[in-house]
């Protein structure tokens, strides 16, 4: 769909509506955490579903209408039904849990990390998506992460390169060590010298 | 036939030889058991090509030790693509080191006259030998990349199963011929040791390394008094030199293999595949799309002298519709108790954030960065706000289905027509042109 | 008396330009460093250059893919982070390095401060930092904006602002004066891809010639002067620059190498704030929370969201020239209350940047 082509309907229709998702997740994440979030944790827009932006309901052709209507009858879990307003951690959760398990624990949101189970880490920087839920991070995103968490990860991931750094920085330090104890000596037979000529 | 006989035969000949010639040597002629040194003779040559070629040779020759000794252990480093590099390339730095190393010694051998007779002819067949042997090597690694990690899977058990008398040609028989070459005069090399000066290789030369540098001089007991100190502290000197050229030739040599790695995978650009590609291509063509949306709304803007916001039944007093104003800033487009269109500026007069579109239940809006409340009604801020100026109301145009305007209102609340009544539902909200200008 | 002016004048050239120093003996050989118990106050000058030299190298290699449209910044960044081969470390160690580089400043300035090495005829030396301080400033500014993410974009429009808001203190036709300013700096009525390509030009050719013509006179200075004495009762202890200091100064710089690689290998920039600050920027949608200027603003930050706008700019404006002025303000001042001074500088740079939030929350009852 051009721009164009539906610039009129944006117009008809709001540019940025407020978000009609399940905004009980998002409130008690960001209570819980402290970290500014927004709908883009489980939502394609950041904005929530509603609009009529890349990933917002208004949006959709009629064949992704027709995938948001299947997704949305996902009752049971396990259907890998792909939902074209989700990205792939909102679709994890209906997929684990099933909509019928979703909607109950909605009025329950801290729940929800512990009927997530911590396997699956989409974004695969070590921290398990319900715990990024829980920290209010992003999952889908390995540079957003509890910093102290992320660090440690990191070390043991990089640890080859870290070692051969401090390889490299320790044989620095001891040449430029010894250097400065060479220099010292050539300093102090040069006064040597000085000294016996005078 | 002919590979065992040079995978086979030649090593036993080879090994046999370097331990019967070893100890011939050593009890025959004692004190040739070493080098017979030439410092005296020429010193600036030997410098260079001695330091080079021992510097080379000893990180090549710890470099073939561990992988035979501490198979498992190489293995599993050299699972690190990042130290597979490393290592290859010092090794060839090392080689090339070694090489020049040695093509000084050679030449010096070949043009000093006093040095050819200290020279025996099996010195300089091993010489050759050693050029040739580390032009293979250096071939070998250029050719077929990566020995640091094939060898474990061939050479390995190949050199352990000689060690072992269990000879086996299962390993090398499929090597390519540039490998097998190496490794036969790697074996002639072997042989010729102790015939050779090759041989002080075993006088622990590993105590080079802590040992004060010796110097080889002429000497006799006065001299040795005049100049003790001097040489004391030139072997000092010369120590605390080595030390430091070791230790920052061994942070440059790992600091720029660490570099180049980051470097060639930086500008050899991205592996992606082609989904990835597909999914990244689709981003930027949103976002190009989002950008071109917006030059449209801004063209629309200078040519039109009413835009379109919304139909007047879609708006609700609670929850603002946001669209985009003349000035191509973000408003707010409310239905106010009356039934009539309110339109507000959605740019925070403080420091020009979007405020929030949902309606307190005191009828204020939010703008969230600095939390500034604004009264919806006159767009005034709440005292103690960091907004002091009031966000300014926007005029508005009603306009029937045919596009004849039934009422009009400026900003400062001026109005221009009747409100029907009967039309008013069907009625469609739009902002005039002429309007902006007096904002 | 004309030519005792002259003199006056020459003399006064002679002392600030002591070209007769002009000679590696002078300038490298014969170089001392004082040794005392603020001696480690010489390094960050030397760090300031190293991170520098960074910013440099990993600034040039971040140009290879960088792309300065609004609709392409943002993709392109996000490009070279997720799927150039160690790109994620590359920017990363800018990002980073930047900071630790404008840490080492903020600690330059005040020990140099301290130990007075602005006195007579270091002058020039001193200018010429403060210069250096502004433009640094100015690569951060520029720099945030690149990405094009919704933080960048927003705190650049906070940023921008604060210069119109001058213009309700100015009379009459001078009010929109300021307004002006801003728009010839962003290009356009409103942060767009004019604002763009101004902070791109700047950010990566104009600010980099100037550090360079504006650095290479600071180091000059600095070797033609020589290290000034720091202390007010010097050891006599002295070390030779060239090359125990130099050596010295190299080991650190390893050091610290290793220390901003660690980070930048295991600890992404981004994820110290939260994640819809670096959401793409989108004019038409809501602006996230949390849009706060680089920790390096917050001593001017916090400030201009307490207090009154017009005390803030005062005292902005008073600090830049009392800055400017210090080697004629404190020439008769003790290295002593010197030491005090910076130290309460420092007192107040660290409690407004760590805890600038905490003090906004007291006071305005929300977090900033």
């Amino acid at each position: 769909m051009t721009p164009r082509r539906f610039l009129p309907a944006a117009i008809a229709f709001t540019l940025a509506l407020p978000a009609y998702g399940y905004p009980e997740f998002q409130q008690f994440v960001k209570k819980n955490s402290g970290r500014g979030t927004n709908c883009a944790m489980c939502h394609v827009h950041p904005d929530g579903p509603e609009g009529l932006k890349p990933g917002q309901i208004g949006s959709l052709s009629t064949e992704e209408l027709n995938q948001l209507n299947r997704a949305r009858a996902a009752f049971e879990p396990g259907q890998n039904a792909h939902n074209p307003i989700l990205n792939a951690f909102g679709d994890s959760i209906i997929n684990t849990l099933g909509k019928t398990k979703f909607l109950q624990i909605r009025l329950h949101p801290e729940e929800l990390p512990e009927a997530l189970g911590d396997t699956s880490d989409l974004d695969r920087d070590g921290i398990p998506d319900s715990k990024e839920y829980i920290a209010g991070t992003h999952p889908l995103d390995d540079s957003s992460g509890e910093p102290a968490s992320l660090f440690l990860i990191n070390l043991r991931r990089y640890a080859f390169h870290l070692v051969m750094m401090v390889v490299a920085t320790g044989a620095g330090l001891y040449g430029l060590n010894a250097m400065l104890h060479w220099f010292d000596l050539l300093m102090s037979s040069g006064r040597d010298k000085d000294a016996s000529e005078k | 036939m002919v590979n065992s006989f040079f995978f086979i035969g030649l090593p036993y000949i080879a090994v046999f030889s370097l331990v019967a010639g070893s100890i011939y040597r050593f009890k025959s002629e004692r004190f040739s058991y070493s080098a017979l040194s030439s410092q005296f003779l020429e010193s600036k040559k030997l410098l260079w090509g001695s330091v080079l070629w021992h510097a080379g040779i000893m990180i090549i020759f710890v470099g073939h030790l561990i992988p035979f000794l501490l198979p498992g252990l190489w293995q599993s480093l050299t699972s690190q693509p990042a130290f597979v590099v490393a290592v290859e390339v010092l090794g060839v730095a090392a080689a090339f080191t070694a090489l020049v190393g040695l093509v000084v010694l050679f030449v010096r051998r070949i043009l000093s006259r006093h040095i050819q007779s200290v020279t025996t002819p099996v010195d300089l067949v091993v010489l050759a030998l050693l050029i040739v042997q580390i032009l293979i090597g250096i071939q070998t690694a250029a050719g077929h990349r990566w020995g640091s990690m094939w060898s474990v899977q061939t050479t390995t058990p190949y050199l352990w199963s000689v060690l072992t008398l269990q000879p086996d040609l299962i390993h090398v028989d499929s090597l390519p011929p540039t490998v097998k070459l190496h490794i036969a005069v790697a074996w002639i090399i072997i042989m010729l040791v102790p015939f050779s000066r090759l041989v002080h290789a075993f006088s622990l030369p590993i105590q080079y390394l802590w040992r004060a540098p010796q110097q080889v001089i002429w000497t006799n007991a006065r001299r040795i008094r005049h100049i003790a100190p001097v040489i004391r502290k030139a072997e000092e000197s010369r120590r605390l030199f080595l030390k430091g050229a070791l230790g920052l030739g061994t942070a440059g040599g790992l600091l720029t293999v660490g570099v180049m790695d980051k470097l060639v995978r930086f500008f050899s650009g991205p592996n992606m595949t082609p989904e990835e590609q597909a999914a990244l291509l689709q981003k930027r063509l949103e976002r190009l799309e989002m950008t071109a949306e917006e030059r449209d709304l801004e063209l629309e803007r200078m040519r039109n002298d009413y835009i379109f916001v919304a139909n007047l039944k879609e708006l609700s007093p609670k929850d603002g519709k946001y669209f985009i104003d003349y000035q191509m800033r973000p408003a707010l487009a409310y239905r106010d108790t009356t039934g009539l269109p309110l339109l507000i500026s959605a740019k925070c007069t403080h420091l020009g954030c979007t405020v929030a579109s949902s309606v307190d239940a005191s009828g204020r809006i939010l703008c969230p960065c600095h939390i500034s409340y604004f009264d919806l009604k006159t767009g005034m801020p709440q005292p103690g706000s960091p907004a002091t100026k009031p966000l300014p109301l926007l005029g508005w145009a009603l306009m029937d289905t045919q596009g004849n305007i039934l009422v009009s209102q400026a900003p400062d609340g001026r109005r221009e027509g009747e409100v029907p009544a009967d039309k008013l539902e069907a009625s469609m909200v739009y902002i005039a042109k002429r309007y902006e200008e007096t904002v | 008396m004309g030519s005792e002016r002259m003199n006056a004048v020459g003399a006064f050239l002679r002392d600030r330009l002591p070209l007769s120093h002009f000679s590696y003996e002078e300038m490298v050989g014969k170089k001392l460093v004082p040794v005392h118990r603020m001696s480690w106050g010489y390094y960050f000058g030397g760090l300031v250059l190293f991170f520098f030299l960074v910013q440099l190298g990993t600034g040039v290699m971040l140009l290879f893919y960088y792309q300065p449209t609004v609709s392409d910044a943002h993709a392109s960044v996000e490009y070279i982070t997720k799927h150039v081969g160690g790109g994620a470390l590359i920017r990363n160690l800018h990002a980073w390095a930047s900071s630790c580089m404008i840490f080492c400043l903020f600690v330059h300035l005040l020990t140099t401060f301290a130990m007075k090495a602005f006195e007579k005829p270091r002058e020039i030396t001193w200018i010429s930092g403060v210069i250096l301080l502004m433009v640094t400033f100015g690569f951060g500014f520029t720099g945030y904006l690149l990405p094009w993410h919704q933080i960048a974009v927003n705190a650049t429009k906070v940023g921008l602002q604060s210069i119109e808001e001058a213009g309700q203190y100015m009379p009459g036709a001078l009010a929109d004066f300021p307004r002006y300013v801003k728009e010839l700096i962003q290009g356009e009525a409103a942060v767009g891809q004019a604002t763009l390509s101004r902070f791109y030009a700047l950010h990566v050719v104009i600010l980099p010639l100037l550090t360079f013509a504006t650095l290479g006179l600071h180091v000059l200075m600095v070797q033609l002067h020589g290290m000034s004495q720091g202390v007010d009762h010097p050891t006599g202890k002295t070390e030779r620059f060239f090359p125990f200091f130099l050596l010295k100064d190299f080991s650190l710089w390893g050091l610290v190498f290793l220390a901003v690689i660690t980070l930048a290998l295991c600890l992404p920039f981004e994820s110290l704030f939260a994640y819809p600050l670096f959401e793409p920027f989108d004019p038409l949608g809501s602006t996230p929370e949390g849009i706060k200027p680089e920790w390096y603003f917050f001593f001017l930050y916090y400030p201009l969201e307490l207090l009154p706008f017009w005390v803030v700019m005062l005292a902005m404006n008073a600090g830049i020239v009392l800055l400017l002025a210090v080697p004629w303000i404190f020439r008769r001042s003790s290295r002593r209350t010197l030491s005090m001074i910076a130290a309460a500088a420092a007192l107040y740079l660290v409690t407004m940047t760590l805890f600038g939030d905490a003090i906004y929350t007291f006071f305005k009852g929300v977090p900033g």
